[in-house]
């Protein structure tokens, strides 16, 4: 059932919209992220990077400026650790991270009226937190939000009337979350954030 | 009071039936000395019994050690660190060939001859005349090239100062510890992980022991007279003996196999280690499912009697700690130490090095000796140089869940215990008792034996009589003896938990020890109090 809804969602937004100069187009996403806390994901997950899957809204004024607004979502399952002269141990304690960043982003669109439309923005972010470990006990679980920055560049590709397709970097930096206990902590990271490869897939003009 | 005589007199006809006819188990025989392992009743339990003969200050304490230093004529060196005349540890380099070694003997004393080299030792035994002064002939050795090292044998001794329904209600110490949520993430409590004991033996086993007793006078000159040919019933430790629990065991004072415990300090060791748990008798343990490795290098009093070839010296607890190594435990608890010169234990400090090497982790007792001068413990000081093995400092019961900082004020009072000695080698903290302001009740209770029935040697010369151990009760000790095995337990749930690297063990300890005292590092208190569940969960990303 939401399938469908989505779609009926997407045309109806995506219709009218062109019709009056501004552009509503929503989207899918999928992003590979590089996290900045590098040692700390690492220790837990065996790898510094993850994937994150969402969708969202981008608005076009007069084809030259746009405001996203998006959401996204990251879970994996690692262990908790200690990290001993860079040396990790793992205590086979699982534990479960899930980030869900809200984020409203602007900017400029370059070359209008060509096919490739390279674009370059910022914004700001909320960016929620939560990891669960097992035997935790009242307190000790995660469940967190704060703001952070981002910074994006990258180009979009007309592949039909109705679809666009678009890569760019987006880096966030996202402070408040990370480096106050824990691993992040030991290992002086302190952002939650880092540079995503992202590719989008826009429906509508 | 009659259900105890009854079951006593049971047991002592059983022993003198099992003897008489003939029964035979492992034997072993010296100086008229025979145990025949396996020949013997169960102990009689006595339960909680109020022995306040183990506290550091005790009159008992300070009688135990002066009638064993009568029984050994040690020398006494500079720094007044007793030391076994008549030999001293020599660690030839590779290179040098046997007549070059007996050069360099030669040069530091006419008296010196190479004896055969003792099993699981990587150093020789130089024996000299026993009026030679060994720190000065060890000096003088270790000028020469052919000589890595050159040391006294100094001798080494115990530092005890000295649904379960005791865990509920008498050991405050291992919830300190954090030990029931420990429990809760690793229920396995170190089951494959083996722990070996240096100590005074563990009561591992049922016996019947054949001995000669002779006379022998005491410290203050009282002669205690000949009891010539008894036998003595021994029993295991009913809360620490199960099937397949002990292995490897090891005689470094008898040269043997079997390290019956005769002194009750390595028995109650082991209780704080691996005491059996959740049976609903007796008190708790930390890890109380790993396998002990009892090895015996420290004499007792009775050790004495009987007339032992060895004493607790560095050459015996040496080759003690490479033995374990080579045979296959993943953590040594050292509750002995001594004083001393610095760094005048090399020899240890080799085999400590091999040990950690091999994969195991060692702790090591920081001292008792806080108001006698507070000098240097020569073998905690050793671990706090290597990566991979501890000191532990002892706390009392003043570091109470929830408000552990011991601040020293009136809403956080100190909580070192007053005979912990404090220096730069303390590393870790854990409970080690005291009755200063808790009488028994800041004692740590484990099982080991009923002393009335084995100390008969305090008695007056006319009570003196043959010792039994067979009867054991809980009873409770004090000291940065009974602190030590904290950690060891703690380490073994760890190294089963998958961190094996004792480095890593050792780190992870002190990372997750509560600070005490000042902030970060310090003297009395090391990095902390143990805090076995934050240890063994490690840490997450952001918590």
């Amino acid at each position: 059932m939401k399938t469908p809804a989505a779609v009926a969602l997407t045309l109806l937004l995506a219709t009218p919209a062109a019709a009056q100069g501004l552009s509503f187009r929503p989207y899918g996403m999928f992003a590979q992220q590089s996290f900045d806390a590098q040692k700390t994901f690492d220790a837990v997950f065996d790898s510094s990077s993850g994937s994150f899957f969402g969708g969202g809204l981008n608005i076009t004024d007069d084809d030259r400026f746009y405001f996203d607004i998006g959401a996204s979502h990251f879970k994996k399952t690692g262990q908790r650790a200690f990290v001993n002269s860079g040396q990790t141990f793992k205590t086979g304690i699982p534990l479960t991270a899930t980030i869900i960043p809200l984020e409203f982003t602007g900017g400029y669109r370059f070359n209008k009226g060509k096919r490739m439309r390279p674009y370059a923005g910022g914004g700001v972010g909320s960016y929620r937190y939560e990891e669960t470990s097992g035997f935790a006990t009242d307190g000790e679980d995660v469940d967190t939000r704060h703001a952070g920055a981002i910074f994006e560049g990258g180009a979009e590709f007309r592949i039909s009337q109705w679809v666009g397709a678009s890569a760019d970097v987006h880096y966030t930096y996202v402070p408040g979350i990370l480096g106050n206990a824990g691993i992040s902590k030991d290992e002086g990271e302190t952002s939650l954030g880092g540079f995503q490869f992202r590719v989008r897939v826009l429906v509508g003009k | 009071m009659v259900r105890i005589r009854v079951l006593l007199s049971c047991a002592a006809l059983a022993t003198a039936l099992a003897t008489t006819l003939g029964l035979r188990a492992q034997v072993a025989e010296r100086n008229g000395f025979r145990v025949l392992e396996g020949v013997g009743l169960t102990a009689v339990d006595q339960g909680v019994l109020g022995d306040d003969t183990h506290t550091p200050a005790s009159f008992e304490t300070h009688r135990r050690s002066a009638i064993r230093a009568v029984m050994h004529t040690d020398g006494i060196g500079s720094t007044g660190a007793a030391y076994d005349r008549g030999h001293l540890i020599v660690r030839f380099r590779d290179e040098a060939d046997s007549a070059a070694r007996m050069r360099a003997v030669s040069w530091a004393t006419r008296s010196g001859s190479i004896a055969a080299r003792p099993s699981s030792a990587n150093f020789d035994i130089v024996t000299i005349d026993v009026n030679e002064d060994a720190e000065a002939v060890a000096r003088a050795l270790a000028t020469r090239g052919e000589v890595q090292y050159a040391q006294p044998d100094y001798r080494v001794h115990t530092l005890m100062v000295p649904n379960d329904p005791l865990y509920q209600t008498m050991q405050w110490n291992l919830p300190l510890l954090n030990l029931e949520k420990a429990w809760d993430i690793q229920p396995q409590a170190g089951s494959n992980i083996t722990v070996a004991v240096l100590d005074t033996g563990i009561a591992y086993t049922n016996a019947t022991i054949n001995a000669n007793l002779p006379a022998f006078i005491d410290d203050s000159g009282v002669k205690y007279p000949a009891l010539g040919p008894v036998t003595i019933p021994y029993s295991a430790a009913t809360q620490l003996i199960t099937s397949g629990r002990i292995v490897a065991a090891h005689d470094f004072i008898w040269d043997g196999t079997q390290p019956l415990d005769f002194d009750g300090h390595g028995t109650h060791v082991s209780g704080t280690i691996g005491q059996l748990t959740n049976d609903g008798i007796g008190p708790a343990g930390v890890a109380f499912n790993v396998k002990l490795m009892p090895v015996k290098v420290i004499d007792s009093v009775w050790d004495d009697i009987f007339g032992s070839p060895n004493v607790g010296t560095d050459s015996v607890v040496a080759r003690g700690i490479r033995y374990a190594a080579d045979n296959g435990a993943k953590v040594i608890n050292m509750s002995i130490g001594r004083t001393g010169p610095p760094d005048t234990a090399p020899a240890v400090e080799d085999a400590i090095r091999y040990a950690v090497g091999k994969g195991v982790f060692v702790a090591i007792a920081a001292g008792n000796e806080f108001e006698d001068g507070n000098p240097k413990e020569v073998l905690a000081d050793i671990a706090s140089r290597v990566q991979g093995a501890v000191a532990v400092a002892a706390v009392d019961r003043n570091a109470t869940v929830g408000d552990k900082k011991c601040s020293g004020t009136s809403s956080s009072p100190s909580c070192h215990a007053y005979y912990s000695s404090t220096g730069s080698w303390v590393e870790l903290s854990a409970p080690g008792g005291s009755e200063r302001q808790f009488g028994r009740d800041g004692y740590i209770w484990q099982q080991t034996f009923d002393f009335r029935f084995v100390e008969t040697y305090l008695l007056p010369p006319a009570e003196y009589h043959a010792p039994r151990f067979d009867v054991l009760g809980y009873i409770g000790y004090i000291g940065t003896s009974m602190a030590t095995p904290h950690v060891s337990g703690v380490a073994a749930m760890l190294i089963q938990q998958g961190i094996t690297d004792p480095a890593a063990v050792e780190a992870a300890l002190e990372r997750f020890a509560v600070d005490l005292g000042s902030p970060g590092r310090d003297d009395q208190y090391g990095y902390g109090l143990v805090d076995a569940r934050a240890t063994l969960r490690g840490l997450g990303i952001a918590r």
